[in-house]
This record gives structure tokens, sequence and C-alpha cells, in this order.
């Protein structure tokens, strides 16, 4: 491609831009945009995947052919063996009915040429015991009235037979009869009717009280772990600011916990807490800081308590080096020419650093807040959001819900919610920050 | 400021290295207890140190394997972010195109996304391309946190990059793709491999997604694979301990040996030069 360009023309800076820019953008779109916006669209809809029924997304009435193909395989033989068995004319009369009636219907379906081929080529895999696989191929959309139609059809005769087979005196024949009739209505199963739900779910999550009490222990825990990481992170900031021997022990130090997984530093932590061999719980409660070495993680105080003070250790260090990192590019010379105003450190400090180190300590703040709203791996590794969901953060929940539930439809709610709240808390550190974010980058 | 410390400094900074080193050298002193011990007794020195626990944790789980594919993962995501990462920062740092506000905006506001609202599709795209229990099903979705991040920061590094050299290779006729891999690209190679090592870790802990999608014991991640090791109705402390310095020594040693790196690359996204 190079050498193409070389030889035989040359991209013009502006043309070379779009072409570099344009594969990242392609890739954002696939795996970011194109997701968030699929999640939305899921949250429309009852969509789970561990029901059958409900396992497509359906705007309109759809039918399940490869089930469909299969029941109606034995339809025609089942009502052929029950014209034979049946007791009297009229038991005859209404069997030679549905039979007539179901054979309309299915001729009606396979009118449609595309649902007719389907139907071929899924006979020809069933012939052979194979499962179709391709969603294209085993389901099929069918106009909302005939669907309706069809389906009222099936349980109607469904039911018919359901009541000859109650009042059949010989006990094969009526065990016929409800087969056929069960038969009947499992096919009558096989046609969906649209799961499309509109805002339902949102409606469902509004009052629901295990999302708000999970939005309120998000809230909880970012604010407060936040606002520790924020002070200590300063603290440090400011203590080790300064030329001193072994500068690289402790920014190693810092390093070390921010570098290690999430989900190890929660096994670490779950066994320091432990109640039976936690050497945090033993000591804490040796000095009476806690009820007793079980309290941190089976009561409900104690979960949240443990998780914050393990998020702090965490995340503390890495405050404190964007933090130093704004401190040292205050110029030396703002603090000298303070002091021989006569300035205490105190009023330096609120008058000088503070003030300059204002998009320093937003930035991070940006950074940590939305980190700490998504929480997920501490939790749900170190809690599991328990005790009786008292730590479960939104993220968790709608985990939860997704894949321990397979809902995707009523998951995809709360993942939404947990965007629109990250979307909201950045919009408005964004407008505190400013343009500030872009300096530097863009010329 | 340039003071200098005092005993009263020193001694802070011993306190602050314990208390932040505290659960890695109690996790340490477990790992190499006789198992007996660590259910009995709080003390914090065993007499007779042992290598039961690193034995249980390489058996009783794939530990090796679980490191394996965090490597092959993690250096996968890497290599492939870096590269399209560096073409865009590139662009938007020197290039004369449109929009570069709109472009950083929205790969700004692609890292603030949240994993859970991308999860589920992300999970139905590679359930339907057969990728699921694959080092690249995991690979796809890391690519939503590693390439907003690898532009975030690469376009900091080649922002520093002086503009003279990129005039002079112009005037020798250079054309613009030459000025980039023959000027621009050496000049950035330590910005970038700040960005890898960067992009490295970031996907090395990453856990909601090796969760959900490899979730065969043979393709777990190590994060995912110490989270396992828990079972219903034990925990094997000692092994979990033994496990956990086991996958630490890597970050240790990368940390020991960039630590300067790391740090310029973690603040260079948040301070204004």
């Amino acid at each position: 491609m190079k050498n193409k360009k070389r030889r035989s023309f040359q991209l013009s800076e502006k043309q070379l831009g779009y072409a570099m820019v344009i594969p990242s953008l392609v890739l954002v779109m696939v795996v970011v945009l194109w997701p968030v916006a699929q999640s939305f669209y899921n949250s429309l809809f009852d969509y789970r995947l561990n029901d059958p029924s409900r396992s497509q997304l359906m705007l309109s009435a759809t039918i399940d052919l490869e089930r469909y193909v299969d029941n109606q395989f034995y339809i025609g033989s089942q009502l052929d063996s029950l014209l034979e068995s049946a007791e009297n004319e009229a038991d005859a009369e209404t069997v030679k009915g549905i039979q007539q009636d179901v054979e309309n219907y299915h001729a009606e379906l396979i009118s449609d040429e595309t649902i007719k081929t389907k139907v071929e080529k899924i006979d020809e895999l069933l012939a052979s015991f194979t499962p179709v696989r391709d969603s294209e191929l085993k389901y099929s959309k069918v106009d909302n009235a005939f669907a309706e139609e069809y389906q009222g059809a099936l349980e109607s005769h469904a039911a018919a037979l359901a009541e000859i087979a109650a009042s059949s005196s010989d006990d094969t024949s009526g065990q016929q009869f409800q087969q056929t009739s069960d038969l009947l209505a499992s096919t009558a199963g096989n046609i969906l009717s649209s799961n499309f739900i509109g805002l339902d779910n949102y409606g469902k999550y509004m009052k629901d009280q295990r999302m708000w009490k999970a939005m309120g222990n998000t809230a909880f825990f970012t604010v407060i772990s936040v606002a520790f990481e924020l002070v200590l992170g300063l603290a440090i900031a400011l203590l080790i600011n300064r030329a001193f021997k072994g500068r690289g022990i402790i920014r190693a130090t810092v390093l070390i916990p921010w570098a290690i997984p999430t989900a190890v530093a929660a096994m670490m932590w779950g066994f320091l807490y432990d109640g039976q061999s936690g050497i945090i719980a033993h000591y804490l409660e040796a000095f009476n800081l806690i009820p007793g070495s079980s309290w941190l993680l089976t009561t409900s105080d104690g979960g949240m308590f443990s998780i914050i003070l393990a998020d702090v250790w965490k995340t503390t260090p890495y405050m404190a080096l964007l933090l130093l990192a704004g401190l040292q590019t205050i110029p030396q010379s703002l603090y000298e020419a303070s002091s021989v105003d006569g300035a205490n450190r105190f009023q330096q400090f609120w008058s000088i650093t503070l003030p300059l180190l204002k998009s320093s300590i937003l930035v991070a703040l940006l950074f940590r807040t939305l980190d700490a709203f998504r929480v997920f791996d501490l939790i749900y590794v170190l809690t599991g959001g328990g005790p009786a969901n008292a730590t479960e953060s939104i993220s968790v929940y709608a985990y939860k819900t997704l894949f321990a539930q397979q809902n995707f439809g009523e998951g995809s709610v709360l993942s939404v919610i947990v965007f629109i709240s990250v979307a909201i808390i950045s919009l408005l550190y964004v407008k505190l920050i400013g343009s500030d974010l872009f300096d530097g980058r863009t010329k | 400021m340039n003071k200098r410390g005092g005993i009263g400094f020193y001694l802070f900074l011993i306190i602050f290295v314990f208390l932040v080193m505290f659960p890695f050298i109690w996790v340490f002193l477990t790992s190499i207890k006789p198992p007996r011990e660590i259910f009995s007794s709080f003390s914090w020195f065993t007499s007779n140190p042992s290598l039961d626990s690193y034995e249980a944790a390489l058996t009783n789980r794939p530990l090796v394997r679980y490191m394996i594919n965090s490597f092959a993962v993690s250096a996968l995501t890497t290599i492939l972010s870096l590269v399209f990462a560096s073409f865009t920062a590139y662009a938007v740092t020197r290039l004369p195109i449109k929009g570069k506000g709109l472009i950083l905006g929205l790969v700004l506001a692609a890292s603030m996304f949240p994993q859970i609202a991308i999860i589920s599709p992300m999970f139905n795209l590679v359930t339907d391309l057969g990728l699921r229990n694959s080092y690249m099903g995991l690979v796809i979705p890391y690519i939503t946190i590693s390439l907003p991040l690898a532009i975030w920061i690469l376009a900091t590094f080649f922002k520093k990059i002086p503009y003279e050299l990129e005039e002079s290779a112009k005037l020798d006729g250079a054309s613009p793709f030459q000025t980039f891999r023959k000027i621009i690209l050496p000049l950035a190679a330590p910005g970038i491999f700040t960005t890898g090592i960067l992009v490295f870790i970031a996907a090395w802990n990453e856990y909601l997604f090796a969760l959900t999608i490899n979730s065969d014991d043979a393709w777990r991640t190590v994060p995912v694979g110490i989270s396992m090791y828990q079972s219903q109705y034990s925990i094997p402390w000692g092994d979990i301990s033994a496990a956990t310095v086991i996958v630490t020594i890597p970050i240790v040693i990368l940390v020991l040996f960039f630590q300067k790196r790391i740090v310029s690359g973690l603040t260079s996204g948040s301070v204004k030069e």
C-alpha cells in the first residue's frame, strides 16, 4: 500500500488525515456506540434468553419455523388416526373440520414464497436430525392478524379435542385425543406474538425498590470513597511534593495497588476481612473498633465500610499521583513572592495551590467519580452485593439480571440507567472543567 | 516546594509505605505458612515455612494457563489498539483535518461509557461470531477500553514532538505518510511504549467481559480465575494467598522497571503543560 502510494499518487495531508482517523472511528462505532444503542433497543422488549418464546427481538408476530414444521409434520397423521378411532359421527365431523381448517391455515402460511422455501429447507434439516442454528432461517415474520387468527384457531381446536378426550369412554382413544390436543396447543405456542413492550420495562424499574436501593448504594459508595480519596490523595501529594531520597520506592509503592487487578485486590481484602482468619477483622475487633470480627462481611454497614476501605486503598495512590503532577506545574516563584508579602502557608494553600490545582483536581475527580459509579469487580468479588443486597451497586444488579436471570430486556434497562447516570455526571464535570480538557491536544 | 524532609518526614513515609503494602505483606506471609496454621493463629511469622500452598495453587487450578491467557489477550489488545491509535493520534494532532474536537470528544466519551451498557450486545455479537472461549472473543470487547485510552494518551505524546523536524522532512520531499513513519514514529517510540504499558495493564485487569465471555475454565484470565478459587463450601486462603503472590509478581516487576513511564503516561492526560 505504501509503495503504491509513492509511485502512483500521493495522498495530500488532509486525505491521509482522514484515512488515518477512519479505522479508529469505525471501530469505536462498532464496539462502543452500536452496543449502547443496541442495549437501549433491547430494553424496549420483553427479551429473555432462557425462554424460547421470547428469546428474539420481535417487532411483529413471528413464527418459530423449526418447531412449527416439526409439530406440523405429525398433525396430519394424528388427525387421520383420530378419524378412525372416533366413537361417533359428531366427533368424526369435528376432527374433519379441524383437519380442513389446519390445512387451510398452513396453505395460507406457505403461500408466502420466502416462508415456503424456509419450510422446505428446515424439512430437509429435520429429516437428517440437524438442529437449525441460523436464526434467520429458524424464525420468520408473519402478519399480525393472521398469526393471531391461526393461533386462536389452533387453541380452540385443541380445546375441542380435549373435551372429546374428557368425555371419551374408551381409555386408549381418550388418550389419543388428548395427545393430539396437546400437539395442537404446542403448535399454537410456536406462533409468537411480538414482544415489543415499549417503555414498560422502565416503568417497572421506576417502581422497583431494589433498583432505588442499588442506586442509593452506588451514589453513597461513589460520594464517600471519592471524597476520602480526594482528601487523602491531596494530603499525600502535598507531603511528597519535595525533593527527598527514595522517591522511587514511594512511586512504586503508590503504583502497585493501582496496577494489580481489582478482582485480585478484592480477593486479598476478602481474606483480610474474613471473620475467622482475617487479620484486619481480628485487629479491629481487638481494639474494639467494630462489634465483632464477623461484622465486616456479614452486616450491611460492615459490608459498605469494607468495600469503601478497599476502594480507598486501591485508588488513593492514583489520585495522589495525578494531583502531584498538577502540583509540580505550579511555579515556585509564586510561593516565594507570597512569602515576601507575608502570607502564611495556610493562606498560600488557599490562594495559590487550590486555585492553580483546580483543573487537575476536577479532571482527577471526573475519572474517579465515573470509575466509582460503574463499580463492579470490587463488589462482585468481595461481597457479591450482599449481605441482603446491602452493597449491591447498580452495575452488579444489572449484571445479575442480564446473566444470572438471562433477562436481557430488563437487564438492558438497568444498563441504560447506568449509562444515562454516567452521561449526566460527565456532562456536569465537563461543564465545570470547560475546554481545558482538550488543551494541548488539538492545534 | 524544595523543602528537604526531616526525620518526621521519613517516619511518615515509612508508615505510609507500610500501610499501603500491608495487604501484600500479610498475604505473602500467609502464603508461606503451612495451611493448618492459617486458620489457627494470627501470628505474623511462621516457624516452619512451607511451599505447600504454592503447590496447591498451581495444581488445584490451571493458574499457569490463566496467566498465558491473560498475557495473550492483553498483548493482542495492546498491539491492535496501538496501531489504530497511533494513526488517529497523529492525524488529530498533526494533520489539517476538520472536526478534531469532535473526534477527541467522541473518543473521550467512549472511554467513559460504562462497560455494563455494552456487555449484552457484545455478548450476543461474540456468541454469534462463534468466538466465545477464545482470545479474539476478548480482544474485540477490550478494544472498547483500550482504543480510546491509547488515542487519548498518544495524542499528548505526539503533541510534544517539535514541528521543525516535520517541516524539514516536508522540504526534502517526503510524503505525509513517510514523515509519519520515518520521523514521527521513531521520535514517539517512548510515548508509544508507555501507552502500550498502560493499555496492557488495563487489559490484564479487565474483569466483566472476561467473566461473561470466556466462561470455560481453560480460557479464563487471571482476574476471573483468581476470583473462582473460592468454592461454595470452603475458602482455601492458603491457595488464594499463594496464587495472589504468583500473579502479582509480574506486575510488581513491570511497575519497578517502568514506574517513571507509567507515571508520565498516567498524568499526561490530566495536567496542562
